[in-house]
């Protein structure tokens, strides 16, 4: 497990991917110049992560949500990422929204209550189990 | 036998829903192996990580986190283009440590990774 924050790497191949589209075909990035973006990029989250705490915290809650993270943006000028990431998040609420459903059919059809939280935890609406049920077991931002 | 790709798509749900995720317009024909997206995703548990490296931070929602990769997405391509100003500045067509240097000097939202990639 890594030590430090600065050492949670985003993974390579993706971040090559992104430069890539954003940059005109034929340009090239050099290794030293992708692992210095990669590292911004763990950096930006940390900072982002860290200002939206203090939105969190000023609102008196104790969960990070969406919301912080927009006005975290506002905060570090980075105005012009909120259009985005709005539309973004509408995607990914009907997408957490229509995984339920297809989650609440399976368990009629199954018979059974969910006992053990999803594995995956990329595709749990965590949200609202955390903040109705607080059951956190296999949630692992908790610290 | 392994089922043939086209029909052996789990349905349209998967296809319709990644496509959202994606948050493009781009619904996605349906064909299978979808059209590629045309973005990159930062795996939610990395990111995940790296909130929990913070000690302030307690939870985290499943939406704060997908906002944060996607922000950090959004931010990747914006010091990518940043950078490469300079490297066009230099009549190069490769993109090098310098250049980033140079934007994060003369860019005000950059100021906070001074010091930080080294």
């Amino acid at each position: 497990m890594a030590e430090r924050p600065e050492d949670l790497n985003l993974p390579n191949a993706v971040i090559t991917r992104i430069i890539k589209e954003a940059l005109p075909d034929g340009v090239n990035i050099s290794k030293e110049a992708r692992s210095a973006i990669s590292r911004a990029a763990s950096v930006f989250v940390l900072y982002a992560t860290s200002c939206a705490n203090n939105f969190a915290m000023k609102g008196k809650r104790k969960t990070l949500n969406a919301g912080d993270v927009l006005s975290a943006m506002e905060e570090m000028e980075f105005q012009r990422f909120v259009a985005p990431l709005k539309e973004s998040l509408e995607g990914n609420r009907r997408e957490q929204k229509g995984k339920k459903e297809a989650r609440k059919d399976k368990d009629k059809k199954a018979d059974s209550e969910e006992q053990d939280k999803s594995r995956e935890e990329e595709n749990d609406d965590d949200d609202e189990r955390m903040e109705e049920e607080e059951q956190n077991e296999e949630e692992e931002v908790d610290n | 036998m392994a089922a043939a790709a086209a029909g052996a798509e789990p349905g349209p749900v998967v296809g319709a829903a990644a496509a959202a995720a994606a948050g493009e317009e781009e619904p996605g024909p349906g064909a299978p192996c979808a059209a590629p997206l045309r973005l990159a995703r930062l795996p939610l548990a990395r990111v995940k990580a790296l909130v929990k490296a913070d000690p302030d931070v307690t939870l985290a929602s499943q939406e704060a986190v997908f906002v944060l990769a996607r922000a950090a997405e959004l931010f990747v391509e914006t010091i990518a283009k940043d950078a490469y100003v300079y490297a066009q500045q230099g009549k190069r067509k490769t993109l090098q440590r310098k250049d980033l240097d140079n934007a994060i000097e003369a860019i005000d939202e950059f100021a906070f990774l001074e010091g930080t990639l080294d």
